[in-house]
């Protein structure tokens, strides 16, 4: 690996808060080490931001080892930067060419509204978890490993769906900016399990009546959301959210 | 805007407070209901077109061949005038379904990207392909079935056929004019069928890992079989004797 450094041109949208306009601001950022992560480099531009005086620029970001969800980031109009499966945290320098000018953009939905700069309110999908995504049996102590039998395909899909970490990517992505993989990934590793059956008729009413309220779009079936995700979330979920749907429509009794 | 919605809402709104029928109507009311119902809609419009074609076809077997199609058809009477009415009907809401969750998702996103760039890879169109020219495709397609309606059933432009529909057929398809636009409307029924009959399956829930592959291919040659079938038509009027 080639011990390369870079100089960029940063193209980062500032917004004071909710209420402001909001704009772009050019920087110029040099000797970028190819080894840093796309954030470090976020860490290296806002050290010289601050020693100039200006305010740094605002993102999320929590574990930086790509499962919390947390970190964000448009980057050159692809959420998550440039690679496949991976979080803003995970993108190395290294992807990035010298002289490159680098657009960095917040995520855009109705439902995520920008807090500051780069930062966006994602808690539309907390209260999307809220009105449905959770089990509510009271389960007792730790059941016998092999107590409830699972055949591992149905453990394999359930797994695959609970691998979503709500980053937002999928909307973010989204032409419509719609939470339907985000809710199907919920709905599902739930909905496929016995655990989880219990409730799966008011589950996946609730969250969809919620998804909605929270001012999503709704799903043409273009597979970007697919495409972006860090957690390799699959479309055949959104299929399995549709079924669930008419099945708890036809069957509700509330 | 939004009084436009509401108003607009009305009907749905008024029919969901119906007991029996109220949870369904406010099911078809959200997001994913829009989408099964634009999807039932689609596919209903769908096997239209292959029975639309399929008379079409006559067109080839000559003269007698389709007027006496035509003739058989028109005699259904009441039968065919509500066929005729249940089409429009399909028609009317799977364009109101369209607008409706157009109208969502520009509310769901107000303030768009500086830069895009997919992260799909294998198009043969870029920027998301078919998928990305429905509403575009689907205004085309729109205005042509009026004009189509407006050609074959009214004959506005007073193409001298008499009473020879299989004559006013031909007259409408030779003209340069109404041969170039038939031409246009085609190809975008081509491109809307070709994203719109897979993501119909996939809205409706019909997906598996082992069919997928195979239910697109499949989907994508049906529209382009219906698209072309009508084209041949348009290669018939030029290129084919009257019979």
């Amino acid at each position: 690996m080639s011990d390369e450094t870079l100089n960029l041109t940063l193209r980062v949208w500032r917004q004071d808060n909710s209420d402001s306009e909001g704009e772009f601001r050019d920087y110029k950022l040099s000797g970028v080490s190819t080894h840093m992560s796309f954030l470090e480099m976020l860490d290296v531009l806002n050290e010289q931001l601050i020693e100039a005086g200006e305010m740094p620029v605002a993102f999320d970001h929590d574990c930086r080892e790509g499962i919390c969800g947390m970190c964000s980031l448009m980057i050159n109009g692809q959420a998550h930067g440039p690679d496949n499966a991976t979080t803003t945290c995970q993108l190395h320098m290294r992807r990035f060419q010298d002289g490159d000018t680098i657009v960095i953009e917040p995520w855009r939905a109705a439902a995520f509204p920008v807090l500051r700069d780069l930062v966006v309110d994602r808690s539309a999908f907390d209260r999307i978890i809220q009105s449905g995504g959770y089990v509510s049996t009271n389960t007792g102590n730790a059941p016998d490993g092999n107590a409830i039998p699972i055949p591992g395909k149905v453990q394999e899909v359930a797994m695959d769906a609970a691998a979503c970490i709500g980053c937002g990517a999928c909307v973010a992505a989204c032409k419509n900016a719609s939470a339907m993989l985000f809710v199907s990934a919920k709905v599902s590793q739930l909905a496929v399990l016995p655990q989880g059956h219990a409730e799966r008729t008011g589950r996946v009413l609730n969250m969809v009546a919620q998804m909605d309220e929270e001012g999503f779009g709704h799903c043409t079936n273009t597979s970007e959301c697919e495409a972006a995700c860090p957690a390799e979330i699959s479309v055949s979920n959104i299929a399995r959210l549709n079924r669930e749907y008419v099945r708890a429509t036809l069957v509700n009794r509330d | 805007m939004d009084i436009v919605y509401k108003t607009l809402g009305l009907p749905a709104e008024l029919l969901s407070k119906v007991p029996g029928i109220g949870p369904i109507v406010k099911a078809c009311c959200t997001s994913v209901g829009q989408k099964i119902l634009m999807a039932i809609t689609g596919l209903s419009l769908v096997g239209f077109l292959v029975v639309h074609l399929g008379g079409n076809f006559n067109l080839f077997a000559g003269e007698a061949a389709f007027n006496g199609y035509a003739e058989k058809l028109h005699s259904l009477g009441p039968l065919l005038a509500i066929a005729e009415t249940k089409l429009f009907a399909i028609f009317a809401l799977h364009l109101g379904l369209a607008l409706s969750t157009r109208a969502m998702s520009a509310r769901a996103r107000k303030s768009g990207y500086e830069k895009t760039e997919s992260k799909q890879s294998g198009f043969l169109i870029p920027n998301g392909g078919a998928a990305n020219m429905m509403f575009i495709t689907g205004l085309i397609l729109g205005g042509y079935v009026v004009l189509h309606v407006l050609d074959m059933k009214i004959n506005i432009w007073k193409f001298d056929a008499g009473e020879s529909k299989y004559a006013l057929v031909r007259m409408v398809l030779r003209d340069p004019l109404h041969w170039g636009v038939y031409l246009v409307a085609l190809i975008a029924l081509g491109i809307h069928l070709s994203h719109g009959i897979s993501s119909a399956f996939q809205t409706l829930g019909i997906s598996h890992p082992r069919w997928n592959k195979i239910l697109r291919f499949l989907s994508v040659a049906l529209a382009w079989l219906i698209a072309g079938g009508f084209m041949s038509l348009l290669v018939w009027a030029y290129a084919f004797e009257a019979r």
